[in-house]
């Protein structure tokens, strides 16, 4: 009881003093010194209309490329925490039969949803990351549904691996072209569909580094979920 | 105000008093099984009324026709998906042995499965010398 009391007090003392602090930040007003920037920069260097996307890819691609590896390494990390020679599911209960025929029934939707996303994410709120973890929700979903469902684990580690070393090539394609790495060379030196800001075939290589991304992501997941949802066989070390 | 906007505003309102009525059955019922029924189909249909509302709506506001297919699709997604979601959670719900309401008269489902039961006995017998059975009858 007094533990509680206590730690309720502490609370409430460090919510005081973030609220006093925050209190000097001005609300509702025009403060940005950066945002402006990249606001009113954003269509014609880097040609998309998502200026979320523009910044998180194009103006600062290293944090995403620092993201991926985050993902990168908790699902080698699981991976190998749970590593066992002889894994397998061990789910008794089947879902029910409306439960399997809507699994079956929703998949290619989810899957396409998916894809939207992460192909649209200089036009629409998304990006790589929302469209992997739609695609990794659709494998999630065959995984509760049916108990024998297991990827295929010779497509699917190669497919993040590759789409991991095409986001990097990508960089380095930049690094030769324009002299840094991430540069964005197919909008600033190619200049390929200048005039088409708004559509589908714009804003430089946002499209592609999310086309990458959210595959990656989306393998990622699921494996982690297969990694967690298997356990060892009887006797198998 | 054009008629698309009043069809439009008249169907979200018909999907909020859903909603209403939904939250409220979540309330009043006794047990987890009415409890869903009611959260289900009202919020269901509430969602429906709501979100084509809104892409109706949009015709007589913006006057432009691409609200309808996104929220078409929406609502058929929401539509196939919402009945499965709660079968599975009824169905998980029975599983784990929660109980029925103390009013409910008939358990056709626990009756099903201990007729099952029955019929895998009586299987078992069968398999056995037919002698045995006989004498069992």
């Amino acid at each position: 009881m007094v533990k509680r009391i206590l730690a309720i007090v502490f609370i409430l003392i460090i919510g005081f003093w973030m609220a006093k602090a925050l209190d000097q930040v001005p609300f509702g007003q025009d403060r940005m010194l950066v945002g402006k920037y990249y606001l009113e920069h954003v269509k014609e260097e880097t040609g998309a209309v998502n200026a979320v996307t523009a910044v998180v890819v194009n103006y600062r691609g290293f944090d995403t490329l620092g993201e991926v590896t985050v993902l990168f390494i908790a699902s080698t990390g699981v991976a190998a925490l749970l590593w066992r020679k002889k894994r397998k599911r061990t789910a008794k209960t089947e879902g029910s039969v409306v439960l399997t025929t809507g699994a079956r029934l929703l998949l290619p939707f989810i899957m396409l949803f998916g894809v939207y996303i992460f192909i649209h994410g200089h036009l629409t709120p998304g990006g790589g990351f929302p469209g992997g973890a739609t695609i990794a929700t659709a494998f999630l979903f065959l995984y509760l549904a049916f108990t024998v469902y297991e990827v295929d684990h010779k497509i699917f580690e190669p497919l993040e691996g590759l789409a991991g070393v095409g986001y990097v090539t990508v960089g380095l394609i930049g690094l030769a072209i324009g002299g840094y790495f991430l540069f964005d060379w197919i909008w600033q030196t190619w200049g390929i569909g200048k005039e088409n800001i708004g559509r589908l075939l714009s804003a430089g290589f946002i499209p592609i580094i999310y086309t990458l991304i959210g595959i990656k992501v989306g393998t990622e997941l699921t494996g982690i979920v297969d990694n967690m949802i298997k356990e060892p066989e009887e006797g198998g070390q | 105000m054009s008629v698309a906007s009043i069809i439009g505003q008249a169907l979200v309102l018909f999907g909020t008093f859903f909603y209403v009525l939904s939250s409220l059955g979540l309330i009043r019922m006794p047990d987890v099984y009415n409890r869903m029924q009611t959260a289900t189909k009202s919020a269901t249909l509430g969602s429906l009324g709501v979100i084509i509302g809104t892409g109706i709506w949009a015709i007589g506001e913006v006057g432009s026709y691409s609200w309808i297919p996104k929220t078409l699709i929406i609502a058929v997604f929401l539509l196939l998906t919402n009945p499965i979601a709660a079968h599975a959670l009824i169905r998980a719900a029975y599983k784990s042995g929660v109980p029925l309401w103390e009013g409910s008269i008939v358990d056709r489902y626990k009756e099903a499965e201990s007729s099952l039961e029955r019929v895998e006995e009586i299987k078992e017998k069968l398999e056995e010398p037919s002698q045995e059975v006989e004498t069992n009858e």
